[in-house]
Order: structure tokens, then C-alpha cells, then sequence
């Protein structure tokens, strides 16, 4: 891990996970400088960078909502309950 | 033997999110799509005995909740489109005709695109149950929840970077999923 972090020039394992954590506001600084040196000269991870970021996009423009756990209990409590009255 | 089987302990896990997020745009409003989601789940129960297994079992539920959505405007209009039946319409039996008009009405009324982004979200839920069950839970609390990193750590038991790990391996399987349609 130290050995990692020294080094500014990662492997592409190192920079896709970046380049995820960057989808979300979660890459730290020198996390985006690595994947800005690896992007440089890497074609596979820059494909793969712009689908990633062309996927966040997508996502947003979804607009996806999810229903509350506190719902998602109560269906499963009443489903489970309702199944097993009419297999009794 | 039928194809398709019913599992309705599972209906949640797998269902519910495309649920709600068909019913949230043609109804607009998280009360009555939860509370037509949960009568489409115990119409399910109640007529399992009638699933053939043509179809799936999401496109079945959907069928059911399409009625359910379809009987919520008809209670609506009964309350209050009394008035524009009888400008509209003249004739009683013409009701059936003018309620699919409402509902066109309805769908024409949410923007256009917001229908089409409702079928992206759609697809994207599509995609996220042909992956690994677990990192598709743990994307959408990441990404659809908003939920903290370290609050999904503690609730999956992860290290950060397992978390990381997991959501980059969900999002390659996503975009591989999404390539064929919509990049
Ligand atoms: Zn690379």
C-alpha cells in the first residue's frame, strides 16, 4: 500500500478505481493527479474513463428514485405474512 | 411445465425499485405510488394461481399495477372530472373512452422527456438486475441512495476499498449492460 501511494505512476487497477471514486466526488487529490498521468498515456483507461463518466451522466439524467426501506420492510412483512395464511 | 415461476418473497428485493419508478412518473406523488405499489403486490398474491408463466414475473406485476394505475385515475376522475365528463361528453357510455383520454392526458402532461428518462432509469434498473445481486445493492446505496461510504461499509461489512472495488466492478458490468441501447 505505501508503495502505491509513493508512486505517482499507478497500474490500470489503481486508476480505474480512481477514476470511479472521481465519479463521485470521492477521489482525493493525488488520487486525481495519478489517474491524470495514467490517463495520459493509457488508451484503455481513458476508453474506459469515458464511458464511466458517461454513465454518471446517464444516471442523473434518470432521475432514479428508490422507494424507502421503511416501505420495502412493511411490503415484505405483509407479502410474507399474506403467503404463508394461504399456504397453511 | 411453465417457464416462469412466482416468488413472492423475493418480489421486493427484486421489484420494487422498477415499480416505483414506473409508477412515481405516471402518478407523481410518493404516497399513491407506494400505496398502488402495495395493492399490486397483494393482487399478485391473490391471483398467483392465475400466473401462466408466459410471461415474467415483473412483466406480470407490471400488467397488474398498470390496472391499479389506470383505477387510480378512474377514482380521481369520479371525484372531481365530474364536471368535465358532462362538458366533454354528453353520452354515459362514452366514460370508458374519455378516462383513456385523461390518462393519455396525464402522460402528455409529465414532459415528454421526463417519460424518456423514466425509461432510461428503467433500463438501468433493467441492467442492474442481470448483475451479481450484492453489487448491485451496494451501487444503488451508493449511487441512487447517496448513502455515505463509510455508512455502506458498516452496513455491508467492507473495507473502503472492497467498497470501491465493488462499485467499479458493478459500474463496468452497467455500462457493458447499457452499451447495446443507449451509449
Ligand atoms: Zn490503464
Amino acid at each position: 500500500m505505501s508503495k502505491k501511494n509513493k508512486s505517482l505512476f499507478v497500474d490500470c487497477s489503481e486508476a480505474a478505481t480512481c477514476c470511479t471514486k472521481a465519479q463521485y466526488d470521492e477521489a482525493g487529490f493525488f488520487e486525481k493527479i495519478k489517474l491524470m498521468i495514467h490517463l495520459a498515456f493509457c488508451r484503455t483507461c481513458r476508453t474506459f474513463s469515458s464511458k464511466n463518466s458517461k454513465l454518471t451522466r446517464k444516471i442523473e439524467e434518470a432521475n432514479l428514485k428508490c422507494c424507502s426501506e421503511e416501505k420495502k420492510r412493511e411490503w415484505r412483512e405483509s407479502i410474507n405474512k399474506l403467503h404463508r395464511e394461504e399456504h397453511s | 411445465m411453465p417457464s416462469n415461476q412466482l416468488d413472492p418473497n423475493k418480489w421486493v428485493d427484486r421489484y420494487s425499485d422498477y415499480l416505483f419508478n414506473y409508477t412515481i412518473v405516471r402518478v407523481n406523488d410518493r404516497e399513491v405510488a407506494n400505496d398502488l405499489i402495495s395493492e399490486t403486490f397483494l393482487a399478485g398474491l391473490k391471483s398467483a394461481k392465475n400466473f401462466k408463466g408466459e410471461a415474467s414475473e415483473r412483466t406480470w406485476l407490471i400488467s397488474i399495477l398498470k390496472r391499479k394505475i389506470i383505477d387510480h385515475y378512474r377514482r380521481n376522475n369520479s371525484k372531481k372530472g365530474q364536471a368535465e365528463v358532462k362538458i366533454n361528453y354528453t353520452g354515459e357510455d362514452s366514460e370508458g373512452e374519455w378516462l383513456e383520454e385523461q390518462v393519455a392526458d396525464q402522460f402528455d402532461r409529465t414532459a415528454e422527456d421526463e417519460m424518456e428518462n423514466n425509461e432510461l432509469g428503467l433500463a438501468i434498473l433493467d441492467c442492474l438486475d442481470s448483475i451479481n445481486e450484492k453489487q448491485a445493492a451496494i451501487f444503488k446505496r451508493k449511487t441512487i441512495d447517496g448513502v455515505d461510504t463509510e455508512a455502506i461499509c458498516n452496513e455491508f461489512d467492507i473495507t473502503p476499498s472492497n467498497l470501491w472495488v465493488i462499485i467499479h466492478r458493478a459500474r463496468t458490468a452497467l455500462a457493458a449492460c447499457m452499451e447495446k441501447n443507449w451509449f
